[in-house]
C-alpha cells in the first residue's frame, strides 16, 4: 500500500509540520509499504535536502509562485491519489491544509478524520484518536482504508530531515494547473518582527478572551511590566483589536518557546496549544478546572484571573520594593 | 449578489460537557447551545458585504436553537431566513449537511457561500471545502477580509505566524470565514423584537451523498493534569506559590 504524506512550503521555507507528515506515514507502514511524500510549490530542492525518511518525493514544482493556493494543491494532489492510487493521505491541520481535506474527501467520496493525534493500523483498519470541542474531548474513531487524514501539527515528532535520493524525486510540472487554476495569489504580507518578537521573548503573559475587555488588558499589561515579559493574546482577544495581530500566539500567530508562559483565561483550544505548549515553564489560570490548557500547563490555578493578577502583583512590587 | 449564510448552533464548550450513556455522543439534554463563533463571523461579513455593494443575504441555520439565531440574523440584516431541520440530540456533522447546502445554494443560485472556517463538531471535515467541491467552485478558508468587486472577490487568508495571503477568484465560490472585517455587531431589544415577527423558512435536509464514513467507537475526556501540578483556587495562596516557583527558576525578577 502506498501512504502519501502531504507537505509544504512557501516563501523559501518548508513547514516543519512537513517532517511530522511523513513520520506519521512511516509509523503505520507494514510489509510492502511505501512513503509517498507530496510537495508543491518552489522549493523542490529544499525539499529534496530534507525528505529522505519518505521512500520516495512527488514535487509538483512551480517555480514563479511564492505560494500555491489551496486550490491548485489539491488539484495537483487528486492527480497524484489518482496515478498512485494510495491507501490512505496525511494532510496536515494547516491554513492549506484546511481547504485540502475535506475537497479531496468529498472528490474521492473518501472518509476523512480531522483534528488527529494518534493513530493505530490494523491492515486497512485504523482507529484514530481525535480532537473535538476545542480540545475538551477526545474521539476514538474507526475508519476503514482507503483514507484521509487531517493531522494536528505537533502530534508527531519530526522524521528526521535527510537528503532524498535523486532517483527517488519525480518532478511534476505544475505552472499549467497554476495557471489554469480559479483563485489567484495576488498579494503575501509577511509581518515585520521589527517591534515585537514574541519567538525570541523569554517570558510570555498571555491574555485570553477571559480577560474581558480591553481596559484589562493594562492589569495583565502592568503584570508583564513586573515579570519583565512581554505581553500576548490568543485569538479573539487580538480579533477584537484589543492586542496587535504580531502579539498573538498559536496556529495563525507565532510558535513560542519562552522559559515562562503565564496563560490567563486561555481555554488552550488545540490552535493555541500549537503556538505554545513547548514553553519550558506554564503557568495557567482559568476558573473552568476542564479547560484543556491545564493538560500542557506545569501549574494550573482555578482562581479568578483578576484576583491573581491583583495578588501576584502585589508581591512582585512589594519584592523589587516598587 | 446572492449570499447563503450557514449558521451551526453547537454546545457552549466553555460549559461542562458530559458523555451519553453509550459513551458516542456528549449529553446534550441540559447542555446550552450557541451560535458557532467563526458563523457569527461569517454572518457579519455577510452583513458587511450587502451593506458594502448590495446583496441579498440567506441565513441558514441548524441545530437546537435555530429560530433564536434567526430571528437575531434577521434584526442584523439578512433578508431571508430559514431553518434546515436536523436530527434531534445528534452532533452536526459538516460531512453530513454539506449535501443539504449545497442543493440549497443551487436552487436558489447562491453566488457566495459563506460558513465559518470550523466548528467543535466538524471532526469529518469541514463545511466550506465539502460546499465548495460539491457545488466544483473555489473555497478559500480561513478569511479575514472579503472585498466584492461585482463577481470579482478579494479575500484575505490568515497563515502560520501573522502571514496574510491575498487571493482573487469569481463567484460563485465558497468562503470559510475565520474574522470578519470588522467585530460582529451588536443588535438592540428592539431590533430584535421587530425581528421577531420575520417568517421563518423551514427546508428538509438531503442525503449526504457519501457511501463511506468514518465512525465515532467513544468518547472520552483527555486524562488531565498530566504532570502538571494543580495550584487551587485561592488566588492569595496561589500568588504565594508563584512567587516561590518563579524565584526557585530565577525568574522572578526581571
Ligand atoms: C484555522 C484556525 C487558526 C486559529 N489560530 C489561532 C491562534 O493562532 N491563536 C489562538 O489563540 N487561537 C486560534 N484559533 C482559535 C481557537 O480555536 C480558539 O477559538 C481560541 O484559541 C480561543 O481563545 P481563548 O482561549 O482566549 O477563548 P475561550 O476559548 O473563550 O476561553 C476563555 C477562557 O477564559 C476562562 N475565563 C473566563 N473568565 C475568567 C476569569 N475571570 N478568570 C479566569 N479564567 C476565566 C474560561 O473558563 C475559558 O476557558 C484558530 C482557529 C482556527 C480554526
Amino acid at each position: 500500500m502506498k501512504l502519501i504524506a502531504c507537505t509544504e512550503g512557501h516563501s523559501s521555507k518548508i513547514e516543519a509540520f512537513s517532517l511530522e507528515m511523513i513520520a506519521a506515514a512511516r509509523s503505520l507502514v507494514e510489509a510492502g509499504d511505501e512513503v509517498v511524500a507530496f510537495f508543491a510549490g518552489a522549493e523542490a530542492d529544499a525539499a529534496s535536502s530534507l525528505f529522505g525518511a519518505a521512500d520516495r518525493l512527488l514535487v509538483a514544482r512551480a517555480s514563479k509562485s511564492e505560494l500555491i493556493p489551496a486550490e491548485t494543491y489539491a488539484r495537483l494532489l487528486r492527480d497524484v491519489i489518482d496515478a498512485e492510487a494510495p491507501g490512505l493521505v496525511l494532510v496536515p491541520y494547516s491554513a492549506n491544509g484546511l481547504d485540502v481535506a475535506a475537497d479531496i474527501a468529498a472528490r474521492t467520496g473518501w472518509p476523512l478524520i480531522s483534528y488527529v493525534n494518534e493513530i493505530k493500523r490494523d491492515g486497512d483498519e485504523l482507529t484514530v484518536v481525535a480532537q473535538m470541542y476545542g480540545g475538551k474531548i477526545l474521539a476514538d474513531c474507526a475508519v476503514r482504508l482507503p483514507a484521509i487524514l487531517m493531522v494536528n501539527p505537533g502530534a508527531f515528532a519530526e522524521a528526521a530531515a535527510s537528503p532524498i535520493d535523486s532517483a527517488k524525486v519525480s518532478m511534476i510540472d505544475a505552472e499549467a494547473v497554476l495557471a489554469g487554476g480559479k483563485v489567484k495569489m495576488v498579494d503575501i504580507d509577511v509581518p515585520d518582527y521589527a517591534d515585537v518578537d514574541l519567538t525570541k521573548a523569554e517570558r510570555i503573559v498571555c491574555v485570553g478572551r477571559g480577560i474581558g475587555d480591553e481596559a484589562s488588558i493594562d492589569l495583565a499589561r502592568n503584570l508583564a511590566t513586573l515579570l519583565g515579559a512581554e505581553i500576548a493574546g490568543s485569538r479573539p482577544v487580538v480579533d477584537n483589536g484589543w492586542l496587535p495581530k504580531l502579539r498573538q500566539v498559536g496556529k495563525s500567530g507565532q510558535k513560542v518557546k519562552p522559559k515562562l508562559y503565564l496563560a490567563l483565561g486561555v481555554s488552550g483550544a488545540p490552535e493555541h496549544l500549537e503556538g505554545m505548549s513547548q514553553a519550558d515553564l506554564i503557568i495557567a489560570v482559568n476558573t473552568d478546572p476542564k479547560a484543556p490548557i491545564f493538560n500542557v500547563a506545569h501549574y494550573g490555578a482555578t482562581c479568578d484571573l483578576f484576583d491573581l493578577v491583583a495578588n501576584l502583583g502585589d508581591r512582585l512590587r512589594a519584592g523589587s520594593g516598587r | 449578489m446572492n449570499i447563503l449564510v450557514v449558521l451551526r448552533m453547537i454546545p457552549d464548550s466553555a460549559g461542562e460537557l458530559q458523555l451519553a450513556e453509550d459513551g458516542r455522543a456528549i449529553d446534550r439534554e441540559w447542555l446550552d447551545f450557541q451560535l458557532n463563533d467563526f458563523d457569527d463571523h461569517a454572518l457579519e461579513e455577510a452583513i458587511l458585504l450587502k451593506e458594502a455593494g448590495g446583496a441579498k443575504v440567506m441565513a441558514v441555520a441548524i441545530g437546537e436553537g435555530a429560530k433564536r439565531v434567526l430571528q437575531m440574523a434577521a434584526a442584523r440584516g439578512a433578508d431571508e431566513v430559514v431553518a434546515l431541520q436536523s436530527e434531534e440530540d445528534a452532533m452536526i456533522s459538516s460531512r453530513e449537511i454539506a449535501a443539504s447546502i449545497a442543493a440549497m445554494a443551487r436552487a436558489r443560485s447562491v453566488d457566495l457561500v459563506l460558513c465559518g472556517v470550523q466548528s467543535s463538531e466538524d471532526v469529518f471535515g469541514q463545511l466550506a471545502p465539502y460546499v465548495g467541491a460539491l457545488l466544483d467552485c473555489p473555497h478559500v478558508s480561513g478569511t479575514n477580509r472579503i472585498v466584492a468587486n461585482g463577481a470579482m472577490l478579494r479575500v484575505t487568508q490568515e497563515r502560520g505566524a501573522g502571514v496574510a495571503v491575498t487571493y482573487e477568484l469569481a463567484t460563485p465560490a465558497v468562503l470559510g470565514v475565520q474574522t470578519a472585517s470588522k467585530a460582529p455587531r451588536y443588535v438592540s431589544g428592539s431590533k430584535l423584537r421587530e425581528a421577531s415577527k420575520t417568517p421563518i423558512g423551514r427546508a428538509t435536509p438531503e442525503p449526504s451523498g457519501f457511501e463511506r464514513s468514518a465512525e465515532i467507537i467513544t468518547l472520552r475526556l483527555p486524562v488531565q493534569g498530566g504532570s502538571g501540578e494543580i495550584l487551587g483556587d485561592n488566588a492569595d495562596t496561589v500568588a504565594d506559590r508563584l512567587v516561590g516557583i518563579l524565584a526557585a527558576k530565577g525568574l522572578a525578577r526581571n
